[in-house]
């Protein structure tokens, strides 16, 4: 089953065409990479899916229905949450109060008294919620009480993705997993996307230019270039392709994969 | 020294209303990243609502009244300040401002002519302590600044709608994308700053009669006390309203009251450089 579907869609930024009718699916506990270089417009189309753009052609669909001009948060109510690129967790607050606002976003409307009053509401909800985080991401608890601008870069990612685990996503849309991270921490952080996927049914679409990293953690892939997919399909195919190897994985046509 | 502590008295109560006027712009600021210009016509407007209202109804209404409206002002400048979609940027919103304040002082001007205008304070008594007079406005106005500082602080650092304020601010776009809307931030900001400079300007005009023109003095005094505090802190706003208040009746007091003004902008001046200079470095 479908979960989100992007046809045709473009984006531009004035007269630039940034994304120039891309046609993408994620099905429903699917994992799914979308890479390309830089500038390819990987992360407007991730933009573009969950409202913070507005497309100027093409339509977005949240299961089934068209959500191409919904606001951020009626995309998050539907189930998708973003991990934004450079993570941008809330520096000054506590890492718990990051997290719980990941919650809050879900509920909250214009009406401030009624969103607040629907957040009190479901506050066990939110409290249940969040011990599964805890649950998930056992560091997040020892920091809770630590300014989120104050944790390390691993620590911030693990807060972005906590805190978009807070909306209880159906699809986590994540925009460059690795950047500026070690390896090893990017190697925990995928795994614990492959059990959070396994396990609680989530999807991802994950965009990160590490081609390596994209085809190991996930089962499908679309390429990017200048605004369009070039390539689409399985991960294991597209690792065998001469163009893909020599472009993204930095190897020969010949090399052993 | 009994004139001595007059002055600081007097400077205190004074103070206050920058104290209140600077931890709105704080939490405006801080919600936002906009530096409101029209902060101080707030105050102006409150007080001036309050003059026409007393007229009909006891003060306390007209007061309620006086400052209720003014919120609600203080909410279309929010709309109009950061667009239907919350998308202008923060320059040009502090321009929108600045341009609100100016047109403002026409619009009081036409509503509420130019005389200055005063009610009567809470009592017309006073209390002599040792020979320092007190009147009991004094004492509402500090207790006002203190009660309204200790509930900014616990609104930012333990409600939800608080967190949601300064999250906004320290990142729109991850606000944005955990579905929290920019433009309620921004007018749950500018309303809840509203109320709170309104009730300065309800307490005020007992003592220091305003009019139309009165907003971008009290701005300016209550931004020099706000960059006191980086534009971040609320305790420091408070600090530096009591302390720019009682600077200016000491200079009102020993030297002249023209320069006052003069040395609540150089105060600004200063402070502005030496944090700037701060920022620079880091």
């Amino acid at each position: 089953m479908t979960l989100l579907a992007l046809e045709d869609v473009v984006v531009r930024y004035g007269q630039a065409v940034a994304v120039d009718g891309v046609s993408l699916a994620v099905g429903s506990g699917e994992r799914v990479a979308l890479i390309g270089p830089n500038g390819a417009g990987k992360t407007s189309v991730l933009n573009a899916a969950c409202g913070v753009i507005r497309p100027a052609a093409g339509r977005v669909e949240i299961d089934g229905r068209v959500l191409t001009h919904a606001t951020p948060a009626a995309v998050v109510r539907r189930g998708i949450s973003q991990v934004p690129e450079g993570r941008h967790v809330f520096a000054t607050l506590p890492v718990e109060a990051n997290l719980l606002l990941g919650a809050y976003g879900r509920v909250f409307r214009l009406e401030i008294v009624s969103s607040t009053l629907r957040y009190l509401r479901s506050k066990r909800d939110v409290r249940e919620q969040l011990e599964r985080v805890y649950e998930l991401l056992p560091n997040l608890r020892e920091l809770r009480e630590r300014p989120a601008g104050r944790t390390s870069g691993g620590e911030q990612q693990m807060v972005a993705i906590g805190r978009a685990l807070m909306a209880r996503p159906r699809l986590l849309a994540i925009d460059e997993l690795s950047l500026g991270l070690a390896p090893v921490l990017v190697q925990a952080l995928a795994e614990f996307l492959v059990r959070l996927n396994e396990e609680e049914g989530v999807a991802i679409l994950l965009v990160d230019q590490s081609a390596a990293l994209a085809f190991s953690l996930c089962e499908r892939a679309y390429v990017l270039e200048t605004g369009r997919v070039v390539l689409d399909g399985a991960s294991r195919d597209l690792e065998g392709r001469s163009e893909v190897r020599s472009a993204y994985l930095g190897r020969g046509p010949d090399d052993p994969a | 020294m009994t004139t001595f502590f007059q002055f600081v008295v007097v400077g205190i109560s004074t103070g206050s209303v920058f104290a209140i006027v600077g931890m709105s712009l704080v939490l405006v600021y801080r919600a936002t990243g906009i530096v409101n210009f029209a902060q101080g016509v707030f105050a102006v407007l409150a007080g001036l609502l309050t003059y026409s209202f007393v007229q009909h109804m006891p003060l306390a209404l007209a007061a309620v009244l006086a400052t209720l409206v003014t919120a609600l002002v203080a909410t279309l400048v929010a709309v109009v300040a950061v667009g239907f979609r919350g998308r202008t940027t923060h320059l040009a919103s502090l321009i929108i401002t600045v341009g609100i304040a100016i047109f403002a002082e026409a619009v009081l001007l036409a509503a509420f002519g130019e005389v200055p205008r005063s009610y009567p304070a809470i009592s017309d008594r006073a209390w002599d302590v040792g020979g320092v007079l007190i009147q009991p406005q004094y004492a509402v106005l500090a207790l006002v600044a203190l009660a309204a500082a200790l509930l900014l602080t616990l609104f930012l650092r333990r409600t939800i709608v608080g967190q949601a304020l300064v999250a906004a601010a320290d990142s729109p776009r991850a606000a944005e994308l955990i579905g929290l809307n920019l433009r309620s931030i921004a007018v749950i900001a500018f309303a809840v700053a509203g109320a709170l400079t309104a009730v300065g300007g309800v307490l005020l005009a007992p003592t220091v009669p305003v009019s139309y023109s009165s907003g971008l003095t009290i701005t300016i005094n209550g931004f020099a006390a706000a960059v006191f505090g980086g534009l971040v802190s609320i305790r420091l706003a408070l600090l530096g309203g009591f302390a720019l208040g009682v600077l200016q009746q000491l200079v009102v007091g020993y030297v002249d009251s023209q320069y006052s003004l003069i040395i609540a902008l150089l105060v600004m001046l200063v402070l502005i450089g030496w944090r700037s200079r701060g920022e620079l470095a880091v």
